[in-house]
């Protein structure tokens, strides 16, 4: 049972993190399809970080200064230039999975997996077995937790969901949407890059490319699936990693009576089924959104 | 100026602006931007041949965008591109293995068929689901994607698998030789032909039918075309199918003529280079065309820099997204460039 829940701890912790980045970014009115591409900067740069500085928390900071960059740049890109946010996610996107490629190969000369010597520290023998998991595993809990105290609990919070419901009524009581809109992406990059970190760095200690294989947008999945409320995210994002693990434990029980791509399917009908039933229950018709912005007449 | 080239216009400096940004990527990745650009330039364009492999790319990439531009007029965000593109592959591999032995004039036909009713089917129930209760398409259509990745490998891993096949990357049986409609080089005649009557079909829909015409208005103000009297689900609904059909038809035309089998996770990118492209036409059709042949030659180019040129095809992925992160973007500031050269003209 302890290697169950160990093995769901491992795939879910770097899923709870990307999904708060997502959350605190749909509070504040950004529909964040960036997150896979901020996740693998997270991943590359915590391994190849470790290799070249040998030093973990020098190879977090630098992890947390370039997702938090990129970051920054979607915000300049959405707020400033006001670009289609789900374009310029999915940019954000290819240019995490291209550059990281890109310098893996500039910096090691191929384009195979990367191993560090050492990754995150270990919570130890203290914990019994569950010693081998990483510290952000037992952050994890604190950080949905105050996650939570943050956006429905603080003044900064109200004014951040009311920055994405409703940016007039926010800049009537002086708060400023654009801003608080970096400030979402912000707190999203630093969470994208501890989750891309225990991804690569919490239990392998290797970085692929592309190893994120969609986790990012399955954060984005859970995000639309808890209707961006922290708690509810994360139990989202838990149960697509505990369908994950069962999948691969019934192919292991069953072999293929359980076609396992069927299972991994779950989350994503999950999901379509959440949303179709969110918009039932709150009634109404969606207006029509003319995506008249998308173009110039 | 017409408002037609102002918009040519700014798109053209977005670009720039992004290949500026892929410049500063590549210095700082450790290459040199110009020499990548050459490199890039000379694999889509400029090398012995490059024309051909680059509309190899083109043609299939003009469908599926063609298709996308005609949901995004009509106001529907559906970026499920890839996952109607792989249902299209998937169903005519179907088709394929159920009438295998008959003879390639009913094949052909049939799996095209086969293909394009998977696409629009693909694309069906997003649109249903958002003109009957609302459910945003955007996440329909990213978690149809993502379904439809699933269900191509599981059909190359299963009902469909390769007994031969290395273990390496499951994938399909080979379509035969006698129904293919080109040989892996991928530009042929019946190629050619497909793409054309698409871009003519297009064309003369979106501007020559009433339909082409309601449903740009219905993507621009709804109500105001409700008033009119046309009904906006019906128009809704056949930009869903349209664009899926099409997607379908581009994952048909992938399967049976240069790729030949179905392989899990094969040309993962379709669907997204498609957006682009016709957000880069800014949806008009023949627009799509030219910028089809400019990122066809890109995705031959991705092929060219690592034998060729020794060179990383994440270079191509990267020009790619850069150019998505700022093809949607007005900027006051260009705009206002661009006014000073409407008082000078």
């Amino acid at each position: 049972m302890n290697d169950i829940i160990v093995a769901i701890l491992r795939s879910g912790t770097p899923l709870i993190y990307v999904t708060m980045a997502g959350v605190v970014a749909q509070r504040a009115g950004i529909w964040n399809l960036g997150l896979e591409g901020l996740m693998i900067i997270g991943a590359c740069t915590a391994i190849v970080g470790i290799v070249l500085t040998g030093s973990f928390a020098l190879a977090m900071l630098i992890a947390i200064i370039l997702c938090v960059l990129a970051s920054v740049l979607l915000w300049f890109v959405i707020e400033k230039l006001k670009a289609n946010p789900i374009i310029a996610g999915l940019g954000l996107t290819g240019l995490g999975l291209g550059g990281t490629s890109l310098a893996v190969q500039a910096i090691f000369g191929s384009q195979a997996a990367v191993t560090a010597p050492f990754g995150v520290p270990k919570l130890g023998p203290a914990f019994g077995p569950f010693g081998v998991l990483s510290i952000f595993v037992l952050a994890m809990p604190f950080a949905v937790f105050a996650m939570w105290v943050l956006l429905r609990r603080t003044r900064f919070g109200l004014r951040l969901a009311a920055s994405g419901e409703h940016p007039f009524a926010a800049r009537s009581v002086g708060a400023n949407p654009s801003r608080m809109r970096l400030a979402a992406l912000i707190i999203g990059g630093v969470l994208c890059a501890i989750g891309g970190a225990e991804l690569a760095a919490g239990s392998l200690q290797i970085y692929a490319q592309n190893m994120t294989a969609g986790r990012g947008f399955m954060a984005f999945a859970a995000v639309i699936f808890g209707a961006a409320h922290p708690i509810g995210s994360a139990f989202a994002a838990l149960f697509f990693s505990v369908v994950g693990a069962l999948g691969i434990r019934a192919q292991l029980l069953f072999g293929d009576a359980v076609p396992h791509d069927l299972l991994l399917a779950l989350p994503y009908i999950a999901t379509v089924f959440g949303v179709w039933l969110s918009g039932k229950l709150r009634g109404g018709r969606k207006a029509a959104t003319g995506f008249a912005e998308l173009r110039d007449y | 100026m017409t408002g037609k080239f102002v918009s040519v216009l700014r798109g053209l400096i977005f670009i720039v602006i992004a290949l500026a940004l892929c410049g500063v990527i590549f210095q700082f990745a450790g290459y040199s931007a110009l020499g990548m650009f050459h490199s890039v330039a000379e694999g889509a364009f400029f090398r012995p041949g490059a024309w051909q492999q680059s509309l190899r790319w083109a043609l299939p990439l003009f469908i599926t965008a063609a298709g996308v531009g005609i949901s995004f007029r009509a106001g529907y965000f559906n970026i499920g591109a890839q996952g109607q593109f792989y249902l299209g592959a998937i169903c005519a591999a179907f088709m394929a293995e159920w009438l295998n032995g008959a003879p390639a004039f009913v094949v052909i036909p049939a799996c095209f068929a086969a293909g394009m009713t998977g696409g629009a089917l693909w694309a069906l129930w997003p649109g249903l689901l958002r003109l009957q209760s609302g459910t945003d398409e955007v996440i329909t259509t990213l978690m149809g994607n993502f379904l439809a990745g699933l269900l191509l490998v599981y059909v190359t891993a299963g009902p469909l698998k390769d007994p031969s096949g290395s273990g390496q990357q499951a994938s399909s049986r080979p379509l035969a030789a006698a129904y293919r409609i080109s040989d892996s080089l991928g530009l042929s005649p019946t190629i050619i032909v497909i793409a054309a009557l698409v871009a003519v079909a297009m064309w003369l829909l979106v501007n020559r039918t009433a339909f082409g015409v309601l449903a740009s208005l219905a993507g621009r103000n709804p109500t105001m075309v409700q008033w009119q009297g046309a009904t906006v689900w019906r128009l809704g609904l056949s930009s869903f199918l349209i664009s899926g059909a099409l997607a379908g038809l581009a994952g048909t035309i992938e399967f049976m003529g240069p790729n030949g089998r179905l392989a899990g996770g094969f040309l993962p990118t379709h669907g997204f280079t498609a957006i682009l492209i016709a957000l880069v036409a800014n949806l008009s059709v023949v627009g799509t065309a030219f910028v089809s042949v400019f990122f066809g030659g890109l995705a031959s180019a991705a092929l060219y820099l690592p034998i060729m040129a020794g060179l990383p095809s994440a270079a191509i992925e990267i020009i790619n997204a850069a150019i998505a992160l700022f093809i949607t973007a007005k900027s006051g500031f260009v705009d206002r460039l661009l006014a000073i050269g409407r008082r000078s003209a």
